[in-house]
């Protein structure tokens, strides 16, 4: 549940402004959408690791369970990493406002969600989407009764307390949504995409290139060395502090015997 | 491999599946939220079968 959330986070309060709604006799819409979802100033930062650092220290805080802050961080983490896959990026290393972004997939937010919606399900995206529910698909046992009664169910003290509500029947189908809703989301939009409207597929990078995407400009030389730093940095520290709490468990292990 | 149960089960998903899809095609307003996605499976997944299971 906290990993869905995570995942969720950093579009839940933005992306009804990036497309803009319609309330009475008002519209109301970000004047620049790109620069309000992705940029700063603007809530870009909800697309970095930081945001997700932070939001989790605060859970982990507030809410005293580390597995919700870390399913939580896996989530955000999950969601801001991908769409640097797109041609807009993310604000990853945020304070540091550069984008990172691979441009596989065209960015068209700032053309309306219907459009956006065609050309991301024309594109490279849906590709990448399409790889998830296959392995999804592949990994069936997650989404059996037994797997959710034995390993999620006895993970998430959240399970328990939900189950004195509502019985355990309807916190299955609560677990199976997310997978439901993806799978069944990526079908409809595809056919309505393709078999409704008949919206051309271009899986090419960078693509659907039939749409007005929007782009980052490319990374400089000492950007991306600085980049790299980073995230050399961050795989250093991580490899140090495992071989280091390896040592300290062999020393408590033998400590004991 | 999945067991007949397992298979029943996901059948009766791939049904809730279809009608999803058709209404989400027809009205893409039903495609937009996962709570509304949420919300549908809950009813019918688990309320109406609990419903007809009590009824009969």
């Amino acid at each position: 549940m906290p990993l869905l959330i995570g995942s969720y986070a950093p579009d839940l309060m933005s992306k009804w402004f990036v497309y803009g709604i319609h309330i009475g006799g008002w519209d109301l819409k970000a004047s620049d959408p790109v620069q309000f979802h992705r940029g700063w100033p603007g809530v870009g930062f909800t697309h970095s690791l930081l945001y997700g650092a932070v939001l989790a220290l605060l859970i982990w805080r507030i809410l005293g369970s580390k597995t919700w802050a870390v399913s939580f961080l896996i989530g955000q983490w999950a969601h801001a990493i991908t769409d640097t896959g797109d041609t807009v990026g993310t604000m990853l290393f945020f304070p540091w406002t550069i984008h990172i972004h691979f441009g596989a997939w065209a960015y068209a937010g700032q053309t309306g969600r219907m459009t956006d919606a065609a050309a991301y399900f024309s594109g490279p995206g849906a590709v990448w989407d399409l790889v998830w529910i296959v392995y999804g698909l592949f990994c069936w046992r997650v989404l059996t009764r037994s797997y959710f009664e034995t390993h999620v169910y006895t993970a998430d003290a959240f399970w328990g307390r939900a189950n004195r509500l509502v019985p355990m029947a309807a916190l299955l189908v609560a677990y199976r949504a997310a997978f439901f809703y993806g799978t069944s989301r990526w079908i409809a939009w595809s056919l309505w995409a393709h078999v409704v409207h008949h919206y051309p597929y271009d899986i090419s990078w960078g693509g659907p290139h039939w749409v007005s995407a929007a782009h980052s400009p490319s990374l400089t030389w000492p950007q991306l060395a600085g980049v790299g730093a980073i995230v050399g940095t961050g795989v250093a520290i991580f490899f140090v502090s495992r071989l280091e709490f390896g040592r300290r468990s062999w020393a408590a292990i033998r400590s004991r015997t | 491999m999945p067991s007949k149960r397992q298979l029943a089960v996901a059948g009766g998903y791939v049904v809730a599946a279809a009608v999803y899809i058709a209404v989400g095609v027809w009205d893409t307003d039903f495609l937009f939220s996962f709570f509304v996605g949420l919300a549908y499976l809950l009813v019918v997944a688990w309320l109406v079968p609990a419903a007809v299971r009590r009824i009969f």
